[in-house]
């Protein structure tokens, strides 16, 4: 009972912030999700699964869940690749490689919002620099993000850009965790790089690079801020992603009830794709010791 | 005793202040002028404050307007926590009668005796919502075309002060400059993708936006923007765009305003608040002139845009007294000619354009004379009342899809028919929800 | 040793041309920030007449020094909060035995996953109720607790041997005791890499100032960059000036304390 009560002190600042301020907003958001309103907030009345049923029944919404895939399909291996790349090149010791992990790691540290100005600017329309060495190399300016075709693309690099810092220690941190002998035999048994890289560092490599992708493709599930800032979700609605959706239906459509219920749902997928992450973080738990 | 009585007068004027001090009412005022804009809204606080001593103005920027009318929504909705005084922008003018929160500007002036003929027409038409006038033109503005003569003078185009869309089009071939490998040196024209523009050409062609003229006969129950107007509009520019003609910087204002200012557009269109920043912008890379926005057929009117100010309900009589007070203020001739000449939004108000110093103004620069020209000639009809109807700001974004559709390759009447069968719903899905109160 | 210089060569070249590509945005956005407007547009990475005055205009037009200063405090007393709320609870999850334990180490990693986005509303409503709108209050309290600390310092407490706790239970030391005498000073690494994650965390919320402020005394360095876009946009050189002084407290963070950050996010996305 003694021991009840202490942990109750214990736990009551954390769990007592969470439950106010997390777990009484995802009820609330619930509960907002299974009635109807009108846009002043008045005339709220019970609707069942009406919401979601409205929002499973608008192609709008598939669309905007396709997008989300198509953006995170491009994004989570982008990243990872540069990030694989990153990692390998100074997960070793050697002259420079502290100046190079720095730079590696450094988009880490830059905001969200400093990103897209970055990046508004890098790709602008009249004075942009990526126009301009296309230009150099007699190419024409590409509408990069202008048209519906290429602005989802252009934002997941943008989003890869911004995450390949995190991809890259993560990645530096596995490969620091794979045992030198086991390279060392091999190098002995006469494997040249290219092989070692494949036969041993890769396999060896795989649940920390499968974890990785997952907590990618979990990021790039709910990026938003660059979108915001960048494109609003334009053109003609290439970037509209699930979680802009549910923005622009909460805050522009001034559709609360709906938009509960569309957020409800992706916290679910959300839900299932982390609930994968542990079970298999569960299954290597070796790796932790 | 010299000092008692030092004292004693020490305390008596400790107290003077305190009771002027309780006298005073304090106002909040939530506003979306940023920038330039916002410097002058500030201006203008302080000037009122200066002024008299019994009202208090707080202003406070809060983002732009759709982050306002956000703010705003949210706080009616919590049922406090809102402003005296907001200024939300035009498309909000049916959502924000239906709010039911709002303090008709009419009810006041009347109480007031003010004498609302006193208002030009347009503005007031627009912001009249079921025969009475709810919120208070404060920033109104239309949109113009802006020209590089110098583009002009080199491609020998004529300047004319009115444009049908077709003369516009052919100016505009004329005007674009390519390489040798067809790659567009400087385009003929460039207008940043916004519905407003969309708006505007059917208004200034006598066209609907909505139906039930506009919603001003009746609340609007659909939307009429695939009309011809708004067809010819959207497939000019897509043809344009496809020719190297006209460019595509997409919805960004400022983006096509940096092309036509390094002089890499001949043409473009704005809003006449955007003057005094492209002015600044151009320099003196070349001459600039303005001149009214095209049309098609015949050209009846455009209709105005911008914000207005909105008194909100349930406050204590004191205080919407107070909020009357500034208003009042802000309408008064000689505040709405500092405003249009800091700003280039155009008085409201007869009387202004007479002022000495406005008249100096528009002669050292003739393009801020331009809108108000545009708006005295405009014919005063439902068609440039502007369209009135409720979900406007979720519709916006379905015209501005249905414009990057054209762009595409798609038919502008497909485009926008496929675009108003979503408005349609939006609209009906709004009507439904407001009626059941 | 040829073969190991070509290596090298060859390992100097690709981290080279990849650092290249990964800081290329940022330095244009240097290189617009040191221009005149009239400069702006000029082609090349270097400013023809490089000039601070973009800087000046930054500071002139919005009271940055006011912005950082209060994504300062804001980051700095959530940063505490978080460590605080989370060093306690963790120790509860790993050192106390109560029922339902388990349960409320699962509830810590399900709330990990809850999106910002899905709450935003209600939140707001509730902060509302409470009168915290336009507040520190608002910016601060709703964040003091996070479920990714309980959950990276409860990992880390369980790889703390036995032996020191017990031997500070001989001591006669009761709970508090130990926590502030054992745990803490042995979870010095976890709690750094966690003050780091969640300050840069704190430094980076967008949204959510954005909408629970509206006196610019209360405002963020980061909405001060929505803004600059919102206001300045013409002006390029202005804004990246702007943006480049936001970044820098996080940028000299970063490099300050790399190896807390690395550690923070190498234990927060992995260990199991």
């Amino acid at each position: 009972m003694r021991a009840g009560l202490e942990a109750l002190a214990f736990l009551l600042p954390a769990y007592g912030l969470f439950l106010l301020f997390m777990i009484l907003p995802v009820g609330e958001a619930l509960w907002l999700s299974l009635h109807q309103e009108d846009l002043f907030g008045r005339g709220r009345e019970w609707a069942g699964l009406a919401n979601y049923g409205e929002a499973l029944a608008r192609p709008e919404f598939w669309k905007s869940v396709g997008l989300t895939l198509k953006f995170a399909l491009i994004t989570a291996p982008l990243e990872l690749l540069l990030g694989l790349v990153a990692a390998l090149l100074v997960y070793r010791p050697y002259p420079g490689v502290a100046l190079f992990r720095t730079l590696f790691f450094l988009t880490t540290a830059v905001p969200t919002a400093v990103a897209a100005v970055a990046w508004g600017w890098f790709l602008h329309p009249v004075g942009g620099y990526a126009n301009r060495v296309l230009g150099a190399l007699g190419l024409p300016p590409m509408p990069w993000l202008t048209s519906p075709e290429l602005a989802l693309p252009t934002l997941a690099v943008i989003t890869a850009w911004a995450g390949v810092g995190f991809t890259a220690i993560l990645l530096t941190a596995g490969l620091q965790n794979i045992p030198e002998e086991v390279l060392e035999a091999a190098t002995v048994d006469g494997a040249g790089p290219w092989t070692r890289f494949w036969r041993i560092t890769l396999p060896l490599l795989s649940p920390t690079l499968f974890l990785t992708g997952l907590l990618v493709l979990l990021k790039s599930l709910t990026a938003f801020g660059q979108i915001h800032l960048l494109t609003r979700g334009g053109p003609a609605e290439s970037s509209m992603v699930w979680i802009y959706r549910v923005y622009q239906d909460a805050f522009f459509n001034f559709r609360v009830p709906l938009a509960a219920a569309e957020a409800f749902l992706l916290f679910l997928v959300l839900l299932a794709l982390a609930g994968l992450q542990f079970w298999l973080l569960g299954r290597r738990v070796h790796y932790a010791a | 005793m010299q000092q008692f009585r030092r004292t004693v007068a020490g305390l008596v004027a400790l107290a003077l202040l305190a009771g002027a001090q309780a006298q005073q009412v304090t106002i909040e005022f939530w506003h979306s002028m940023g920038g330039v804009l916002g410097e002058a809204t500030e201006a203008l606080v302080q000037e009122f404050n200066k002024s008299q001593r019994e009202v208090r103005v707080k202003s406070q920027y809060v983002g732009s307007y759709d982050d306002g009318i956000n703010k705003l929504l949210a706080a009616l909705r919590a049922g406090r926590g809102y402003p005296h005084v907001i200024q939300v922008y035009d498309i909000g003018a049916r959502i924000l009668a239906d709010s039911g929160a709002v303090l008709p500007l009419e009810d006041l002036a009347r109480k007031e005796g003010f004498d609302l003929g006193r208002f030009l027409a347009q503005p007031r038409n627009y912001y009249t919502v079921d025969g009475k006038l709810y919120g208070l033109p404060f920033n109104s503005s239309n949109p113009i075309l802006y020209f590089n003569m110098a583009a002009f003078e080199e491609a020998g185009v004529a300047f004319r002060p009115s444009w049908s869309l077709k003369d516009l089009e052919e100016a505009a071939r004329k005007l674009t400059k390519k390489d040798a490998q067809g790659r567009t040196l400087r385009y003929g024209l460039s207008i940043p993708i916004d519905s407003w523009f969309v708006e505007q050409i059917s208004y200034n062609s006598g066209e609907y936006f909505c139906n039930n003229e506009n919603g001003r006969k009746a609340r609007a129950t659909a939307v009429t923007f695939d009309n011809e107007a708004a067809v010819a509009f959207l497939d000019m520019y897509a043809r344009l765009v496809r020719e190297g003609v006209a460019a595509n910087t997409g919805r960004t204002w400022a983006d096509s305003q940096s092309l036509f200012a390094q002089g890499q557009a001949a043409i473009a269109a704005y809003s006449t608040a955007s003057l005094t920043g492209v002015l600044r912008q151009v320099g003196n890379r070349f001459p600039l002139r303005t001149a009214f926005y095209p049309y098609v057929g015949q050209r009846n009117g455009v209709a105005i845009g911008g914000a207005a100010l909105y008194l909100l309900k349930g406050f204590p009589e004191a205080e919407t007294k107070a909020a009357w007070a500034f208003i009042r203020f802000l309408l008064e001739p000689k505040t709405q000619a500092k405003w249009h000449l800091a700003t280039g939004y155009f008085p409201v108000v007869q009387g202004v354009t007479e002022l000495p110093e406005v008249r100096q103004a528009h002669v050292r620069q003739p393009n801020y004379t331009t809108a108000i020209q545009q708006l005295l000639t405009s014919k005063a009809n439902t068609a440039s009342a502007g369209c009135l109807m409720g979900a406007f700001p979720e519709i916006r974004q379905y015209v501005q899809a249905a414009w990057e559709e054209t762009l595409r390759g798609k038919p502008a009447r497909e485009a926008l028919r496929e675009a108003k069968s979503r408005a349609d719903q939006a609209l009906e899905r709004y009507n439904r929800s407001v009626a059941q109160r | 040793m040829r073969r190991r210089l070509q290596g090298l060569a060859l390992t100097y070249l690709l981290a080279g041309g990849l650092s290249f590509l990964l800081v290329l945005p940022l330095l244009t956005l240097v290189s617009a920030s040191l221009r005149t407007e009239a400069d702006l547009y000029t082609p090349g990475l270097l400013p023809p007449n490089p000039t601070l005055a973009p800087y000046v205009e930054a500071f002139s037009q919005f009271p940055l020094g006011r912005f950082l200063l209060n994504s300062l405090v804001v980051s700095t007393a959530i940063t505490l909060g978080v460590l605080a709320t989370s060093l306690l609870a963790a120790y509860a999850l790993t050192r106390l035995r109560f029922r339902g334990r388990e349960l409320l180490f699962g509830l810590a990693v399900a709330l990990l996953l809850v999106p910002g986005e899905v709450t935003f509303l209600p939140l707001y409503l509730l902060v509302d109720r409470l009168g915290w709108l336009d507040s520190y209050l608002a910016l601060v309290v709703p964040f003091l607790a996070s479920p990714l600390g309980v959950f990276l310092l409860r990992q880390f407490l369980r790889t703390i041997p036995e032996d020191y706790f017990d031997a500070a239970r001989m001591d006669g030391a009761n709970h508090w005791q130990m926590l502030w005498h054992v745990a803490l000073p042995l979870s010095a690494p976890a709690l750094g890499a966690l003050a780091a994650v969640t300050f840069l965390g704190a430094w980076n919320m967008y949204l959510w100032p954005l909408v629970v402020t509206k006196s610019r005394e209360l405002q963020t360095a980061q909405i001060a960059v929505n803004y600059m876009l919102n206001e300045e946009v013409a002006r390029w050189n202005v804004v990246a000036a702007g943006a480049i002084l936001v970044l820098l407290p996080t940028l000299v963070a970063f490099l300050l304390a790399q190896r807390a950050f690395v550690r923070g996010i190498a234990l927060g996305g992995l260990k199991g």
